[in-house]
C-alpha cells in the first residue's frame, strides 16, 4: 500500500482558498485507493497554477509547456500503455493554447485522464480572461467585458468522441476523489472538469456562486445515452447550471488498444526489429 | 563518364511518378546505375509532371542536361524540353496529339492513341507502350520490363498484367519495325554479385529510423517529407513501430517527447513551416532534456513558398531554432548512403546527449532517386550498434548511485544519467522550467548557472567525442579550384569534378555532414592552404557560408549560389567556372 506521504512533494504555494488545494487533495488520495505508487503513474503537468502542481506531487511527470500536455500524455501512453497517464492542466492551458489537442486527443479515444483545473481566468499571469469565463466577465486583458462566449469543454468533448465526460467541484473534495478515481479507472480518454474558485482573481465564479449553481446529479442518471449526455452537458451554457459526476460514460477501444503490434508488449518493452532485409524486396 | 538521360512527361495524374519509378528499376536489375529525379506542380490534376532517369555503368551522383530520350505524352513536355536536345536524340510522340515539324529533331512517332483505342484501353497504358519503345532504343531485353510489369501489376490479376505486356510489346516491335537504325550504342553493365536498389531519401531516413531503432514516428502530412510518414505507417504493424499522424505539427512533437521521455526511441518529420510551429517544444526538449531526432526537408519558402520544389533555406533556421541556449546536433545527408547511415547515427547522438538531433535535407534529396548497394546497407544495418549513452530503465546500467538519483545530476561531460520511467522506488520529473538537480522547479541563480553550464558542456563533449569533420574528396593540395558545400549539392560537385577530370582540370570537395555545432580549430586546419574555395548552396544567402565564418572565422568570398527552385546541376558548375567541355 502507497500513502499520501509517498505522493507529498514540495509544501504547494497556491493561494489560501484556492480551489486547487482540494485537487491536489483529491488527486493523492484517490491515487491511494487505487493503490498505485509514485513510481508506477505518469504524469504531465501544463503551464500555470495547476501545472505547478510538479513540484507538489511525486510521479513520474513530465511539466510541459503550456498548452502541450496532452499530446506529451499521448506519447507517453503510446510508449508505455500498461501505467495510467494522468494531464494536470488548467483551462486556459488546455481549451485556449492547447484547445486543438483536446479536441483530437478525444476523436482519438486516447487512454489519458485529463484533469482540468476550470477557474475561468489566468492566475499565473495575475489575471486575465480565460476561454471558459462567462460573457461580459472583466478582467484586465478585458476590461470592458469579454466580447466571446464561454467556451463548453463538456459538450465539446462529448462531440468529439470523448468515452468519459465528467464534472467535480473544488469545493467537494470527497466527490472529487470519487471521481478521479472512476476516471483513471476508464478505459480511454477521461474528462475531469472540476470547478476550481479562483479566489485573488475571479469574483464572479466563486464557492458561492457554484454552490448555489452547481448540482449533483441523480444517482440513477445514464451515463450511456449520447444524446441526454449532449443537453446536460450545454446546461452550463443554456441555463447557467453546473451538473456534477459522471455525465457520460462509454466503452470503445481506445488507440493503442487498436494497435496490433501492442497487444503482446509495449512498444517500451518489445524486441528492436531487426529484420531489415524483408523490407528490401520492393526496392529492386 | 559514358550516360544516357531518359525523360518522360505528361499531364499530372496519369502515372508519370510510377512510369519513372519502374524504368529505373529496370535499368537498375540489368546492373546499371541511376540517378533520376522528378518535377512536379503543387497540383493533383492538371498540372505538367516528368520524371528523368540518368543511366550509367559506374556510380552516378547526378542528372545531366543533355536529354538522350525524350518520352512526350504531350506537347508541353516537347515545348519545355526541346532545349535540352541534340540532333543525336531522339523523341518519342504521338504525330495525333501534336506536329513536331523541326527537321533537327530526331522525332519518332509511335501510334499512343490508336493503339489504346484499338486495344480499349485505358490512357496511362501510354506509359506502358513507350517503355516498351524505349527498350528497343535502348537495346535492352523486353523481357525485364514484363518482369517488372508482373512485379507491379501482379496483385491487380493476370488480365492487367497481360494487357501492359501487350502494350509494353506493341511499343518495342513498333520501333524495331519502323525505326530499326533508331538505337543506341549498348554499353554493358558490369556483373555483380550486388543488387542495386532504387529509393528516394525518404526512403533511405525511414530505413535508417528502422536500424537506430526508432520506435515512434510521428508527423503531419508535408511536402517533401510527407512519404516517410507513409512508408512508416506502411511498415508499422510489421516491425512493431507505432506512427501517429497528429493534429498538427505542435502535437506531433509533443507527441514524441511524451514517449521518448517513456523509454523509446522517437522522431519526427516535416518541412521548414511545420519545423517553425514546433520550435517552442525543441527548445522544451533542450531544456528538460530529452532525446528526440527531427527530420527537417527543406523547401523554397518563406510561408509556402514553391511546396514542391527544393532550396536550402532553412540551414540557419534549423541552427538557431528554439527559444534560450541549449545544445542542439544538425546532419546533413547528402546522398542516400550519407542519409541511412546519419539517421541511425542520430538516433545514438540523441540518446547520448539527451538532445533534439536535427536531420536536415532538401527536396532533391527527399523524394529523388539513386540506385545504392544493397550489400554495402546490410553491412550497415548489421555493424549498427544502438547506443543509448546513459540512458537505461535500470541502475545497474547507469552511471549513478541508487539512494540517491537525481535527473539533472552535475557530470562533468555534460551527460546526467536519464531513468526510463518504471523503476519500482523511484520517480523524476522533465522540467521544461530552470530546475535543480532532481527535477523540482528553480529560480536561484546558484541553481541556474550551473544548469546551463552542464547543459552547455554537452556541446563541448560531442565536439571532442562525436563531431566528424568535412569529407575531403579528391586532393585539395593539388586543386585548381576546391569547392566548399553540403548537403544534395555533393552529387551534382561529384559528377562535375569528374567531368572536369576527364578535360584535365583537377578540383576537390569539402563536403560537410556534421554542420552545427562546428569544430573550429578542426576545420581551421582543413582550409589552411590558399587556394580558391567556390561555396556552392541552393540558398540566396550563402547560409552555410554565414555559419562557417560564425563558428570558425574562415570567410569564403567566392559563391555560386541557385535558389529558383531547382537543385544545382553538374553543368551549371563547369559553365560557372567558364570551361569548354
Amino acid at each position: 500500500m502507497s500513502t499520501i506521504e509517498e505522493f507529498s512533494g514540495y509544501s504547494p504555494t497556491w493561494c489560501p482558498g484556492c480551489g486547487d488545494w482540494g485537487i491536489g487533495a483529491a488527486l493523492k488520495k484517490a491515487l491511494v485507493d487505487l493503490n498505485y505508487s509514485p513510481s508506477n503513474v505518469l504524469v504531465v503537468f501544463g503551464i500555470g497554477c495547476s501545472g505547478n502542481m510538479n513540484d507538489f506531487l511525486n510521479a513520474y511527470a513530465i511539466h510541459s509547456l503550456h498548452g502541450r500536455a496532452l499530446p506529451n500524455a499521448i506519447g507517453m501512453k503510446i510508449a508505455q500503455h500498461d501505467k495510467p497517464v494522468i494531464a494536470i492542466v488548467g483551462d486556459g492551458d488546455c481549451y485556449g493554447e492547447g484547445g486543438n489537442h483536446f479536441m483530437h486527443a478525444c476523436r482519438g479515444n486516447h487512454d489519458i485522464t485529463v484533469i482540468v483545473h476550470d477557474n475561468s481566468v489566468y492566475g499565473l499571469t495575475t489575471g486575465q480572461v480565460a476561454p471558459t469565463a462567462q460573457k461580459g466577465f472583466k478582467s484586465k486583458s478585458t476590461p470592458g467585458g469579454i466580447i466571446e462566449l464561454p467556451l463548453n469543454p463538456l459538450t465539446l468533448a462529448v462531440s468529439q468522441g470523448a468515452t468519459f465526460i465528467s464534472q467535480g467541484f473544488a469545493g467537494r473534495v470527497p466527490d472529487l476523489i470519487e471521481l478521479i478515481k472512476k476516471a483513471i479507472q476508464h478505459r480511454g480518454f477521461s474528462l475531469v472538469n472540476i470547478l476550481q474558485p479562483c479566489v485573488t482573481f475571479n469574483k464572479v465564479n466563486t464557492y458561492e456562486y457554484y454552490r448555489e449553481k452547481a448540482y449533483d446529479l441523480p444517482q440513477d442518471w445514464n451515463t450511456g445515452n449520447f444524446e441526454e449526455a449532449m443537453k446536460k452537458c450545454a446546461e452550463p451554457t443554456s441555463i447557467e447550471k453546473f451538473p456534477l459526476g459522471v455525465i457520460y460514460q462509454v466503452e470503445k477501444p481506445t488507440f493503442t488498444d487498436e494497435l496490433p503490434q501492442l497487444k503482446e508488449k509495449t512498444l517500451f518493452q518489445r524486441d528492436r526489429f531487426t529484420d531489415l532485409d524483408s523490407l528490401l524486396g520492393e526496392f529492386e | 563518364m559514358q550516360s544516357l538521360l531518359w525523360k518522360i512527361g505528361g499531364e499530372a495524374g496519369f502515372g508519370i511518378m510510377t512510369t519513372g519509378l519502374d524504368f529505373a528499376k529496370i535499368a537498375t536489375r540489368q546492373g546499371y546505375q541511376i540517378a533520376g529525379y522528378m518535377e512536379y506542380p503543387s497540383l493533383i490534376r492538371g498540372g505538367h509532371n516528368t520524371y528523368e532517369i540518368h543511366i550509367s555503368v559506374d556510380k552516378l551522383h547526378s542528372s545531366k542536361y543533355h536529354i538522350d530520350v525524350l518520352v512526350c505524352l504531350n506537347k508541353e513536355t516537347f515545348d519545355l524540353y526541346k532545349k535540352r536536345l541534340s540532333p543525336d536524340s531522339i523523341v518519342f510522340y504521338d504525330k495525333e496529339m501534336f506536329e513536331i515539324t523541326d527537321q533537327n529533331i530526331t522525332a519518332l512517332h509511335l501510334p499512343l492513341k490508336e493503339t489504346l483505342k484499338n486495344e480499349n484501353a485505358p490512357v496511362f497504358m501510354m506509359n506502358t507502350i513507350t517503355i516498351g519503345a524505349s527498350m528497343a532504343v535502348f537495346n535492352w531485353p523486353l523481357e525485364v520490363h514484363h518482369a517488372m510489369i508482373e512485379k507491379t501489376f501482379g496483385k491487380k490479376g493476370e488480365e492487367v498484367v497481360s494487357i501492359n505486356k501487350k502494350m509494353s510489346q506493341i511499343g518495342y516491335d513498333y520501333v524495331k519495325q519502323h525505326y530499326p537504325d533508331k538505337s543506341f550504342p549498348a554499353f554493358q553493365a558490369r556483373k555483380t554479385d550486388d543488387t542495386n536498389l532504387v529509393m528516394t531519401g525518404n526512403d533511405a531516413f525511414s530505413l535508417g529510423a528502422l536500424i537506430g531503432d526508432c520506435r515512434l514516428y510521428s508527423a503531419y502530412p508535408m511536402t517533401p517529407t510527407s512519404t516517410v510518414l507513409t512508408r512508416m505507417a506502411e511498415y508499422a504493424e510489421k516491425v512493431g513501430i507505432v506512427v501517429r499522424h497528429a493534429e498538427d505539427e505542435i502535437s506531433v512533437i509533443n507527441t514524441a517527447l511524451g514517449s521518448a521521455f517513456a523509454g523509446v526511441r522517437s522522431s519526427v518529420g516535416t518541412s521548414g513551416g511545420g519545423f517553425a510551429l514546433m520550435t517552442e517544444s525543441l527548445s522544451f526538449a533542450g531544456v528538460a532534456e530529452i532525446p528526440v531526432v527531427i527530420f527537417l526537408g527543406q523547401r523554397p519558402g518563406p510561408a509556402t513558398g514553391m511546396p514542391t520544389w527544393t532550396e536550402q533555406g532553412d540551414l540557419l533556421f534549423a541552427v538557431h531554432a528554439g527559444h534560450g541556449e541549449f545544445p542542439k546536433i544538425v546532419l546533413a545527408p547528402g546522398n542516400l548512403e550519407e542519409m541511412y547511415s546519419l539517421t541511425a547515427e542520430a538516433f545514438n547522438l540523441a540518446d547520448r546527449y539527451q538532445t533534439p538531433v536535427i536531420v536536415i535535407s532538401d527536396k532533391h534529396v527527399n523524394e529523388s532517386i539513386w540506385s545504392t548497394s544493397k550489400i554495402a546497407l546490410k553491412l550497415f544495418s548489421k555493424s549498427y550498434e544502438v547506443d543509448r549513452g546513459k540512458i537505461a530503465s535500470e541502475f545497474s546500467n547507469l552511471q549513478s548511485q541508487i539512494s540517491n538519483y537525481k535527473r539533472y545530476q552535475f557530470a562533468s561531460d555534460g551527460i546526467s544519467p536519464m531513468l526510463i520511467p518504471g523503476l519500482q522506488g523511484h520517480f523524476y520529473q522533465a522540467n521544461s522550467y530552470e530546475h535543480i538537480e532532481d527535477g523540482h522547479t528553480t529560480e536561484l541563480s546558484k541553481s541556474r548557472v550551473q544548469q546551463v553550464n552542464k547543459r552547455n558542456k554537452k556541446e563541448i563533449t560531442y565536439l571532442k567525442n562525436h563531431f566528424k569533420g568535412p569529407e575531403i574528396i579528391g586532393d585539395i593540395n593539388t586543386s585548381d579550384v576546391v569547392f566548399v558545400s553540403w548537403g544534395s549539392n555533393k552529387g551534382s560537385i561529384l559528377d562535375a569534378m569528374q567531368l572536369l577530370k576527364e578535360v584535365g582540370k583537377t578540383t576537390s570537395l569539402i563536403h560537410f555532414t556534421h554542420l552545427f555545432p562546428l569544430d573550429e580549430k578542426a576545420i581551421q586546419k582543413v582550409f589552411k592552404l590558399k587556394k580558391r574555395y567556390i561555396l556552392i548552396e541552393n540558398n540566396s544567402h550563402g547560409q552555410f557560408g554565414r555559419l562557417l565564418r560564425q563558428q570558425t572565422g574562415i570567410d569564403i568570398e567566392e559563391k555560386l549560389l541557385k535558389y529558383d527552385g531547382r537543385q544545382i546541376f553538374r553543368e551549371e558548375i563547369i559553365d560557372y567556372l567558364k570551361i569548354e567541355m
